[in-house]
């Protein structure tokens, strides 16, 4: 499948699926309550998914190479970006902080 | 649709959600500019911000399509980040069950975090249907404007600054922005652990398939970290 027709299924498909999510509860199971465990596995959606999302982006680099090291300016960039964001709370200073510490890093290695 | 609309709710729902818009700013201008830097063309870029609707689901598909993996367990991974919209849906169901399904419709495809935010604390205060639903209404409508506009914002960018900046790093760094202020308990420090540990560690798992499985493994490890919490008091 070409790129440009696969983005336009993905626009589609994807569209459908974060729509049906919406509307699950208001429209399609209204008359049933959410099940318990359902209920606490949703809970820790959020912290889970966006730790799966964030760490490979930062630990592999590039892809499929392990970097575990403070030689890695993307996972020194992430952790004092998330030293930020955990006592500002401020998406703003977290996003500036992050991608200064990473341009610096660049630099400083050359 | 008429019978439920109310026009000071409307303003109202977008006078409270506008100091939010700012914040969403970088994170609808990254998924433009991702979705460009995947290969979609300026239309497609939009097209999918409109009706995708969704931060997370958005990044994802985006990521996935670059490093290739296959249709399936793209859109099974946009399940998964969907899930939360669940916990909204089950949320805001009793308010809205009152309401036509046009109006259903409608205020379930504009409903996202911030929405979510900002009117089920309105929902709880007051009985008024119309003026709630129109404020929800209202507020919605101001985040879906909000992100159209950020994703244009991205979209540009992305045409217009050169590669070596290492601009697509924002995205990582806006997911991080929301996580790490929650990691603030005992269990949600668990659910994270687990799965930096495991995304790492099941890398090399075929079709990419290491993001979903290592959320769910984090995803019960929070169920069996809350079980313990409670089993000790």
């Amino acid at each position: 499948m070409d790129r440009p027709l696969a983005i336009w299924l993905l626009i589609f498909a994807v569209g459908a699926i974060t729509f049906t999510a919406r509307l699950s509860f208001i429209a399609l199971f209204a008359r049933r309550r959410m099940p318990p465990l359902l209920a606490e596995a949703l809970k820790h959606v959020p912290v889970a998914m966006l730790t799966a999302i964030v760490v490979p982006a930062v630990v592999f680099v590039p892809a499929g190479v392990l970097r575990l090291d403070l030689g890695n300016p993307k996972l020194v960039a992430a952790l004092v970006a998330g030293a930020v964001a955990w006592w500002t709370k401020s998406a703003v200073s977290t996003i500036v902080v992050g991608m200064g510490v990473l341009w610096l890093l660049r630099w400083l290695v050359g | 649709m008429r019978a439920h609309f109310s026009r000071e709710g409307f303003l109202e729902g977008v006078r409270d959600i506008a100091p939010m818009m700012l914040g969403m700013v970088p994170f609808g201008m990254v998924c433009g500019l991702g979705a460009v830097a995947a290969g979609a063309s300026p239309l497609a870029a939009l097209a999918m911000s409109m009706i995708m609707f969704s931060g997370a689901a958005q990044i994802v598909a985006t990521q996935m399509l670059v490093a290739g993996a296959p249709f399936g367990v793209i859109l099974l991974s946009c399940l998964v980040v969907s899930l939360r919209l669940l916990m909204y849906s089950a949320a805001m169901a009793p308010y809205l069950r009152p309401l036509d399904h046009r109006w259903r419709n409608l205020l379930s495809f504009l409903l996202t975090d911030q929405a979510f935010a900002r009117t089920i604390q309105r929902f709880r205060r007051s009985a008024d249907l119309r003026f709630n639903a129109s404020y929800f209404l209202g507020s919605g409508t101001l985040t879906w404007v909000s992100w159209q506009l950020s994703a244009v914002l991205g979209i540009v960018a992305g045409r217009i600054i050169p590669v070596s900046w290492d601009l697509e790093f924002v995205v990582p760094l806006c997911f991080l922005a929301v996580l790490a202020p929650v990691l603030r308990d005992r269990v949600s420090v668990l659910v994270c652990i687990v799965a930096t540990a495991a995304v790492i560690a099941l890398d090399a798992m075929p079709l990419r398939l290491s993001m979903v499985c290592g959320g769910l493994l984090g995803i019960a490890a929070g169920i069996l970290g809350d079980k313990l919490k409670g089993g000790h008091g």
